[in-house]
């Protein structure tokens, strides 16, 4: 589903290159549930945005569904995306001035769906993370895992084949991270591709797979080339 | 889709409702004023657009050139449309206005008044501007020698309950048949009138309408269709130039006919002499115009500062959206939508300030405008567009500078945009460009304004105040001693005059001739002809030789008063030399004994203005020629004046019981004249503070945001040891730079156009250094205040406070 090839990532600083991502080359399959870890700074989050397209690589090539992704004309590359990808952060990154069950809906504006549709899609979202009760409360009234089950919410409403996930857990106790855990390992068996970046061996253990970083590299990785 | 941007509007709007607060009714302010302005603007552009065919009618006025300059006069000589209407195919009709004071006394069946917006007109008149008759016929109510049109309320007034038409009015004892009733004539017409009589009823006799030189008409063309106007008027030009040019040529000067367009009468003949038209300013009304759109540039940097600025806040939501999906057009479209929705509200706010202040613009301007969108729905609808339009002007740039944020950043917690640089630059520009706008209207208001204090407070060499005045009708004219002494005999009557030229009244223009060895000199010069008391009255003050003197008896037939002016520039050299000089002047109507009054100069008056002080003061020479007496005037006393007045009134019932007496103090005619000045300077004042105050709102929104984005970094400062001083400092010099650099920027501009303002007054006020010291202390006066509110609040705060809430 996901083939990266040679991504280099890099900044400059004092005119010379930092590496930050250096000759990465993974491949994800459908229905895999991956974990990525690595010490702190070794760029596991970089990784993920370049997966999310939220940054871009200064080298290399990224395979979508088979599509180049860096060589779609910027709508189609974001319609690919938002059609497929959905993303959760540590930070949640809610809307305050929406919702719960406003910033659910968003995804689903940008992407035209009739109201009708939406109402649906929503409803049976809010139903199924048990957040019914929630909906018209705005983030700052929710606690740190109730924001992060909304966040995951809003990630899933649009359907995505690939759930990438940006230490989801950081910010939550165990218990509720056990939760959201749980939550990934059904979306997973449901048939959703996850890739998430934990330091947590425990929560890495839910995945099928373990990426680990060291330094903008590749460590152990089972080489599937 | 738009449900959502709505919600996250209107719960933006909330959330931040100080920043909303100061955005809206700054936009608000500004548009208040563009469209009150725009009211004004509209209606003066009004004038004449209601006459058909308009286009193809001109107004004749000519250049006067000579050694003074050039003076654009509106009345010309009676031969302009006879030769015009014979002579060129492509004039299709001419109408002429002989130019009077417009004042006649009507009288029926014992209702009898002065009526002061009479014209006399060609029967051609109704032809060329089609008003509309209530009863009677516009084509033949011209007719004849006694006939009269008048005007609904003259109808009312003079026939309450008959049918006018074909009754008789007397007007000035001479009876009319009332031939037509005017409906109510439109207000955007450059004549103003309640009554027409014929030309014919004028009684001026054949060989005075034939000639070229005789400037006492005013005189309307009507062209065909198509015509090349340039071309008549040069045509006309050379015709004129071999008809008068004996006449003018003379002595180097030139005398150039033009052709006015009808729609440009009102507005652009402020310069003209002579003229009868309702006038306009076109200058006030541009300036005008560039006011208001200062105050609603700046209004609109607000909203653009304010909403950059408050875009960093805002800048979590934009990485969000962009990462579940939005594209940068459904982004810009969202937060454009958020400045039209306040530019909407604003337009409203301001709709309704307009339609409230109305009145009292309608009482200031004189004028009747109205404005009410709800029920004219094109109106209502250019209010939206424009709403619409302001919206996406102010809200484009915030739009674009936020869309553009890249997720990664906003998402990694960092500042939206790789440098704040770029945009605290562009505020900074915004804040410098508005503080110039407001800086450059202090400095023009505060000159404008001395300027008039200098109009009004300068010495014009008479005693303009509590002088009573009116005219004397035929046989009072012809004796005028019996009531001067009868009036006298009040104790609040100090003194009293009679003559003809009273300073800013009708004023005769003639020549005197100087006799000389070389022969003799033609001096056109302003004639007063007066009476021993005149001076006296007047308050004029001679400077040397003396007043005229019962003691002399050959004064009423030999002496001349002459002014500073005409000691110049008939040469005479210094006033004490001036004395005793030969001066001639031909008799208005030569007695058959001494038709040329001959006589030498006895005394010399410092120059006084008897004109408005727009024109300087020219040749002045004071006669006694009873003859010609038609005006009496008076110094009366403050105290007890409703009891002289009443006395005033008995006494002319004595003595002239068919004519009502009809009274005027002289310095009403001198405020009048600085009128349009006046009200543009009040009209700078209301602006410039509107002006003042939108930006000091921008100022104030910014203020705020930065003290409130460095609250962290002033509880650090405080804690490491900042006294609240430094801090106040620290956030005010941000502030204060730009305001001097806009000082700087329109101080030439200011200094420029306040110049060329000032060229067009013969006596005007000095640009001083100080006029701009103030100025610029008064705007950092003004932004630090504003600035200082936040920055003493943040200096004062608890910093335990501030770092634990960040
Ligand atoms: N704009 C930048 N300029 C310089 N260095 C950067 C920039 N962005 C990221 N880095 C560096 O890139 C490296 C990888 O960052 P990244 O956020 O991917 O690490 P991480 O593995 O997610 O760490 P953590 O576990 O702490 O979240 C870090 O060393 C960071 O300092
Ligand atoms: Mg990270």
């Amino acid at each position: 589903m996901i083939q990266l090839k040679h991504i280099f990532h890099w900044v400059n600083q004092g005119g010379k290159r930092v590496f930050i991502l250096k000759d990465i080359n993974m491949e994800v399959n459908e229905g895999e549930f991956i974990s990525v870890m690595g010490a702190s700074g070794s760029g596991k989050s970089t990784l993920l945005h370049i997966l999310g397209t939220i940054q871009e690589p200064n080298e290399g090539d990224y395979f979508l569904k088979g599509e180049s992704v860096y060589q779609l004309k910027e709508k189609q590359r974001s319609l690919l995306m938002k059609q497929n990808i959905g993303i959760v952060f540590q930070a949640y990154h809610l809307i305050d001035e929406l919702t719960v069950y406003e910033n659910i809906e968003t995804p689903l504006l940008y992407l035209n769906i009739p109201a009708s549709e939406r109402k649906a899609r929503v409803a049976e979202m809010l139903d199924k993370f048990q957040i019914v009760g929630k909906k018209d409360l705005f983030p700052s009234q929710l606690s740190g895992g109730q924001q992060q089950i909304v966040g995951i919410a809003r990630a899933l409403i649009i359907e995505p084949t690939l759930l990438l996930a940006d230490e989801p857990t950081g910010n939550l106790n165990s218990k509720q991270g056990e939760e959201i855990m749980n939550i990934f390992k059904e979306l997973n068996q449901e048939g959703v591709t996850i890739v998430q970046v934990t330091h947590s061996e425990k929560n890495a253990a839910y995945g099928t797979r373990i990426i680990t970083l060291s330094d903008g590299q590749i460590e152990h990785a089972k080489n599937d080339q | 889709m738009l449900k959502n941007y709505l919600k996250t509007a209107f719960r933006n709007l909330w959330r931040y409702k100080g920043f909303s607060l100061i955005n809206i009714s700054s936009l608000a302010v500004g548009i208040t004023c563009c469209l009150i302005i725009g009211l004004f603007v509209w209606d003066e552009l009004k004038y004449d657009k209601f006459i058909p065919e308009g286009e193809n009618i001109y107004r004749m006025y000519t250049e006067d050139t000579d050694v003074n300059g050039t003076t654009s006069t509106a009345s010309v000589a009676p031969m302009f449309a006879t030769y015009l209407q014979s002579n060129y195919p492509e004039v299709e009709s001419t109408t002429r206005l002989l130019m009077f004071n417009g004042k006649l006394l009507l009288e029926v069946n014992g209702i009898s008044s002065y009526e002061n917006k009479g014209l006399i007109a060609d029967s051609s008149f109704f032809t060329m501007f089609p008003l509309k008759f209530l009863r009677g016929d516009p084509k033949t109510a011209l007719e004849g020698a006694t006939s009269v049109v008048i005007s609904e309320t003259l109808a009312k007034k003079y026939f309450p309950d008959a049918d006018p038409i074909g009754k008789i009015i007397k007007i000035d004892k001479t009876d009319f048949a009332v031939k037509g009733v005017l409906a109510e004539i439109p207000e955007h017409f450059h004549l103003d009138l309640q009554y027409i009589i014929p030309m014919p009823a004028a009684g001026v006799e054949k060989e005075r309408m034939e000639r070229w030189t005789w400037n006492q008409f005013f005189t309307y063309v009507k062209v065909k269709p198509g015509t090349n106007v340039q071309l008549l008027q040069s045509k006309f030009q050379a015709a004129v130039k071999k008809e008068v040019h004996r006449e003018f040529a003379a002595d180097g000067s030139s005398y150039v006919p033009f052709f006015q367009p009808l729609k440009d009468i009102h507005l652009k003949s402020s310069e003209f002499i002579y003229d009868n038209a309702k006038r306009g300013n076109s200058v006030y009304v541009k300036g005008l115009s560039i006011i208001v759109l200062f105050v609603l540039i700046i209004a609109c940097f607000n909203f653009i500062n304010l909403a950059t600025a408050r875009s960093f806040r805002r800048a979590k939501e934009i990485g969000v959206r962009k990462v579940i999906g939005a594209h940068r057009s459904q982004l810009i479209f969202q937060f454009t939508g958020e400045t039209i929705l306040f530019s909407v509200i604003a337009v409203v706010l301001a709709a309704l300030a307009a339609y409230l202040l109305l009145p009292s613009l309608n009482a200031f301007t004189g004028k009747s405008i109205s404005f009410n969108p709800i029920t004219d729905p094109a109106l209502g609808a250019f209010l939206l567009a424009t709403s619409v339009i302001i919206g996406i002007l102010a809200g484009i740039y915030p739009a674009l500078f936020m869309s553009g944020f890249q997720p990664i950043r906003v998402l990694k917690g960092l500042k939206p945009v790789n440098s704040g640089g770029s945009t605290i630059g562009l505020r900074q520009a915004l804040v410098i460009v508005q503080f110039a706008l407001s800086a450059l209207l202090i400095i023009c208001t505060i000159i404008v304004y001395n300027q008039m204090n200098f109009l009004q407070k300068k010495d014009l060499g008479f005693n303009k105040d509590q002088i009573l005045y009116f005219d004397l009708p035929g046989d009072l004219a012809k004796d005028p001693e019996t009531l001067k002494s009868e009036l006298l005999k009040s104790t609040g009557i100090v003194s009293v005059t009679a003559g003809y030229g009273l300073p800013g009244d009708q004023l005769a223009g003639d020549g005197v001739i100087i006799p000389g060895k070389e022969g003799d000199r033609n001096q056109s010069v302003n004639l007063f002809i007066v009476d021993h008391d005149y001076i006296k009255t007047m308050g004029l003050k001679v400077l040397t030789g003396r007043d005229f003197s019962k003691e002399f008896k050959t004064d009423n037939e030999e002496a001349f008063i002459i002014n500073e002016t005409a000691v110049k520039e008939m040469g005479f050299g210094s006033t004490e030399q001036a004395i005793g000089q030969r001066l001639k002047w031909d008799k208005w109507e030569p007695d058959s004994i001494n038709p040329v009054k001959k006589g030498k100069v006895i005394g010399v008056v410092k120059d006084f203005h008897y004109k408005s002080l727009h024109e300087k003061v020219s040749s002045a020479v004071l006669i006694i020629y009873p003859e010609a007496t038609v005006k009496m005037a008076m110094k009366v006393k403050q105290e007890e004046l409703p009891k002289t007045l009443d006395y005033i009134k008995t006494t002319w019932t004595k003595f002239s019981p068919a004519y009502p007496l009809d009274y005027k103090f002289l310095d009403e005619n001198f405020e009048a004249m600085y009128q349009s000045e006046q009200k543009l300077s009040t009209l700078l004042w209301i602006f410039t503070m509107m002006a003042i105050f939108v930006g000091c709102l921008g100022l104030f929104g910014l203020a705020a945001f930065n003290a409130e984005q460095r609250t962290k970094e002033i509880g650090i400062r405080k804690v490491l040891g900042a006294s609240s001083l430094d801090i106040v400092t620290m956030l005010s010099k941000n502030f204060l730079k730009p305001v001097l650099i806009a000082s700087i920027i329109a101080f030439p501009v200011a200094w420029w156009l306040m110049k060329s303002w000032l060229e067009d007054f013969p006596y005007r006020i000095e640009i001083t250094a100080w006029v701009f010291l103030l100025t610029a202390a008064a705007s950092l006066l003004i932004a630090f205040l504003t600035v200082s509110f936040h920055a003493v609040k943040a200096a004062i705060s608890n910093p335990v406070k501030s770092l634990r809430t960040e």
